[in-house]
């Protein structure tokens, strides 16, 4: 009796055990981002860095995600993860991102955040696609439209949907002119 | 229990003392016969499976004809629900399959036994369905929080055909009463996929691989004979 609980058991933990097909590589192809472009406005071919950029996101609650690598820095090009349970996200875009502490590093109740920020909100629609037993489902962004809250002074003056549907993470679907 | 045991291991002693054997089975004056009938029976690892995994259901009978010295007309109907879950994905197959096929004994009995090391040949049938339970979306990109979406997605009408290969043993534990091990080795000939998603598991053929159409299987039966005739060796 033993003997044949064991052998069933074994038999049964060959068919239950764990494949190589149920844990998700990090290489797959996953939900891919935003890719967006700055040009210059006078000289619409050429790319134009932006200087000292904080991009900064709204999650359910309106409260701020910082979004990695976006945390001050002089560059032409950024991607953006959109939010997935969502059909829009919201971005501040803080161009010449500095704080000015008063003299007083350790006091934070007298600092002035420096720069100029744009909110920023890109609409879409989603689509859940599958991908594999072990990874489920990524999200692809189709129909993609952008808007810049008028605040009286947008250093984003204009910007162009190039690629309307994200799909995957090679070119940049969004210009942004400044 | 442990009579049965003891029984398969016979079976398999006998495998290795057989050709020893041989010549005097000549010489021997008694003649033994041997019952020909139907073996009904069912699946007991997939009793035992439904009680000790919470996300596993299945019932399988099955049943042989004898019809010749070594062959055997056999086949299976069973229902199982599985369900699969991994860190992304959680999804429920449910259906039943009838397989149909033959078994060849290559086992040469002694005297009055009737015991088999068999091979054996079946083509496999289901119809069930898919149910996504739940899915995380895969991201790499973690700043917004992960969404997971609840909301059970059915695909129903699903159908599957495939091949089988089996080997197995069969050993008579009391009059008409016997026990067997199986394994079998499956390929998937067609198969309906469902939209946006795939068959992750089959009831019948087991669960799927990502490299291809193959799959594996074990079965631990117990079958009882109705013997119609008895025919000389």
């Amino acid at each position: 009796m033993k003997k044949i609980s064991v052998l069933i058991l074994l038999l049964l933990l060959a068919t239950a055990s764990c494949e190589k097909d149920d844990i998700c590589a990090e290489t797959t192809a996953t939900t891919p981002k935003l890719i967006l472009r700055f040009y210059d406005i006078t000289s619409q071919d050429e790319t134009k860095s932006v200087t000292g950029l904080r991009v900064t996101g709204f999650d359910t609650n309106n409260d701020d995600v910082e979004i990695s690598n976006l945390n001050v820095t002089t560059t032409d090009s950024i991607n953006l993860p959109l939010r997935t349970d969502s059909n829009s996200t919201k971005f501040t875009f803080h161009k010449d991102y500095a704080i000015d502490n008063n003299g007083t590093p350790e006091d934070i109740s007298d600092d002035i955040v420096l720069g100029n920020p744009d909110i920023v909100t890109i609409n879409y629609t989603r689509e859940d696609v599958f991908v594999s037993r072990a990874c489920g489902f990524k999200t692809i962004f189709k129909d993609l439209t952008m808007s810049v809250e008028d605040d009286g002074n947008k250093w984003i003056i204009n910007s162009e949907i190039i690629n309307s549907t994200i799909e995957k993470n090679t070119s940049a679907h969004v210009k942004i002119f400044h | 229990m442990l009579k049965y045991f003891i029984s398969i291991n016979f079976v398999m002693l006998m495998i290795f003392s057989a050709g020893a054997q041989n010549d005097s089975i000549a010489q021997d004056s008694i003649k033994y016969k041997q019952k020909y009938g139907l073996r009904l029976g069912g699946d007991l690892s997939k009793i035992i499976r439904t009680v000790i995994d919470d996300d596993y259901t299945g019932f399988e009978i099955n049943a042989d004809y004898r019809y010749s010295k070594n062959l055997y007309i056999a086949g299976e109907l069973g229902t199982e629900e599985k369900t699969t879950s991994t860190e992304f994905l959680n999804s429920t197959a449910k259906g039943s399959y009838f397989k149909a096929g033959i078994d060849y004994n290559m086992y040469k009995n002694w005297l009055d036994m009737d015991n088999m090391i068999y091979s054996g040949f079946r083509v496999g049938a289901s119809s069930f369905s898919q149910t996504i339970n739940s899915y995380t979306i895969f991201n790499t990109n973690q700043d917004f929080p992960q969404t997971t979406i609840n909301e059970s997605i059915n695909h129903s009408g699903l159908t599957a055909i495939w091949a089988e290969l089996i080997i197995g043993i069969k050993a008579k534990v009391l009059n008409n009463l016997y026990i067997g091990l199986n394994a079998q080795l499956k390929g998937r000939i067609t198969e309906t996929e469902p939209d946006n998603f795939e068959n992750i598991y089959i009831p019948g053929f087991g669960r799927t691989y990502d490299s291809g159409r193959f799959g594996i299987g074990f079965g631990y039966n117990v079958s009882y004979l109705i013997p119609l005739y008895k025919k000389g060796k």
